[in-house]
């Protein structure tokens, strides 16, 4: 029984290494002056980490493919944004422009998945 | 030639308990009268004929022992064998939960559903859905009820077939409403994580009333909503209400299902998507809540209640924690 806990435990930390992998800045792109920050949503939010570059006018774009779960739940309070996406397409949201050392988060509605972009 | 024989009597977890009791023994030729009580967890046995105790005690012990009741001349030192139920309860509940966070972990459920919601559809997400990271909040809610009720009333079975009928009936009119109306029954965020967080801390309480921490008399103590609990599932109505009411609770799949409702913009597909979903929720929760009904009545109920108090005190501050997140009261602590 305490194996079983303790397997679990390493599993999950081991596991939680697959999500918190940070963006190497492939998410994220700069087109007619305007800052695109790509995040797939299913099953949780990736890249969980990502950086961006701070004050230039931005766009996050949540991408779905086939996504009911919760992170289809999407909250960004600091953006006054939380809405039902669609199961599958890409949701473009507007983030203003961000100042450096204000990261953005975003939550699923139950709060269990969350990603943070990072702002220099 | 009347005799009176007084017994103590362990395993009396719930007032229920004191009605089966009597009832079981009652139908002996022998006895004229049985009394529990279950205060001082003892039995006044009133015999027709002379009766040596020693074998009384015997032969009625044997009836009710498949009930987990169990007779003695003495009384028993409780208390330790209380303590050696949680600790058997404990390493169970654990696991349970451990694998639970595996399952979520493990990106089994995360599979692509494509196309549209179609009522086949929507009774996949609903079998996913009844196994996902929604079951903390959703499940763990009708286990601690279904074991609560378990516990304190006999008549359990009927408040759960209502319950599950509140909850089928209400997706099906709630989806067709929303198909029907649109926004003006949306889909609040806010009202729904309060909802969520109002849940969790239900669990928690009645997890830890499960586990014996609150014990029985102590019930009283978080006033407000255990006696609302306790004052209304005896009712028809109550359950009803609470089935209904998981339609508002926080689960991502619920709410993608309700978006899909909306969009249909017709009642009768609105009402058979959100059907359809409850309709694959069911077999998970049917298992929880007639499992825990069942398992409550067997000899195990003791080890049962104290290992659902354990589950359900877990998924409780799970959700309780992600409630929080949610409505941006405390910084993410994990990411499952």
């Amino acid at each position: 029984m305490v194996a079983i806990v303790i397997g679990g435990i390493i599993l999950l930390s081991g596991n939680s290494n697959r999500n918190s992998m940070g963006s190497d800045g492939k998410n994220v792109e700069i087109r007619d002056g305007v800052q695109y920050i790509t995040i797939d949503a299913r099953g949780g939010y990736s890249p969980n980490v990502s950086t961006a570059k701070a004050g230039i006018p931005s766009k996050l774009i949540v991408s779905t493919n086939g996504t009911y779960d919760c992170s289809a739940a999407l909250v960004i309070r600091s953006a006054n944004y939380q809405e039902v996406l669609p199961p599958t397409g890409q949701t473009e949201i507007d983030i203003g422009t961000p100042k450096a050392g204000e990261p953005l988060r975003g939550t699923c509605g139950m709060g269990m998945y969350n990603f943070v972009v990072n702002f220099d | 030639m009347l005799k009176i024989h007084l017994f103590h009597v362990t395993g009396t977890h719930c007032p229920s308990c004191k009605i089966l009791i009597e009832d079981i023994l009652q139908e002996q030729n022998l006895i004229d009268q049985v009394t529990v009580d279950l205060k001082n967890e003892t039995i006044a046995v009133v015999t027709k004929n002379e009766q040596d105790t020693n074998e009384l005690m015997q032969s009625l012990g044997a009836l009710i022992k498949p009930n987990g009741y169990s007779l003695s001349l003495e009384k028993l030192a409780v208390e330790n064998k209380n303590n050696d139920i949680i600790w058997q309860a404990l390493p169970i509940g654990l696991a349970f939960l451990v694998l639970f966070f595996l399952l979520q972990k493990s990106g089994v459920l995360n599979f692509g559903i494509g196309g549209t919601a179609t009522p086949t559809t929507s009774f996949v997400i609903g079998l996913v859905a009844s196994v996902s990271s929604c079951l903390a909040i959703v499940g763990g809610l009708i286990l601690s009820i279904s074991a609560k009720i378990s516990q304190d009333n006999i008549s359990d079975k009927k408040t759960i077939v209502l319950f599950h009928f509140g909850r089928l009936a209400g997706f099906a009119i709630l989806g067709g409403l929303l198909g029907l109306l649109g926004e003006i029954i949306g889909i609040n965020f806010t009202v729904s994580a309060i909802l969520g967080l109002l849940a969790s801390l239900v669990m928690i309480l009645l997890g830890l009333n499960l586990v014996g921490i609150l014990s029985k008399n102590k019930v009283t103590l978080p006033a407000g909503i255990f006696k609302f609990f306790r004052r209304i599932e005896h009712q028809t109505f109550a359950p009803l209400l609470v089935g209904l009411g998981t339609f508002f609770l926080p689960c991502g799949f619920t709410q993608s299902m309700q978006i899909a409702a909306l969009s249909s913009g017709s009642f009768i597909t609105g009402s058979l998507i959100m059907f359809s979903f409850a309709l694959g929720t069911f077999p998970v929760l049917a298992m929880l809540s007639f499992g825990s009904a069942s398992l409550a009545h067997s000899k195990f109920a003791p080890l049962f209640f104290k290992t659902a108090g354990v589950v359900v005190i877990g998924l409780g501050t799970f959700a309780l924690l992600g409630g929080l997140t949610g409505l941006g009261i405390i910084r993410p602590l994990f990411n499952i």
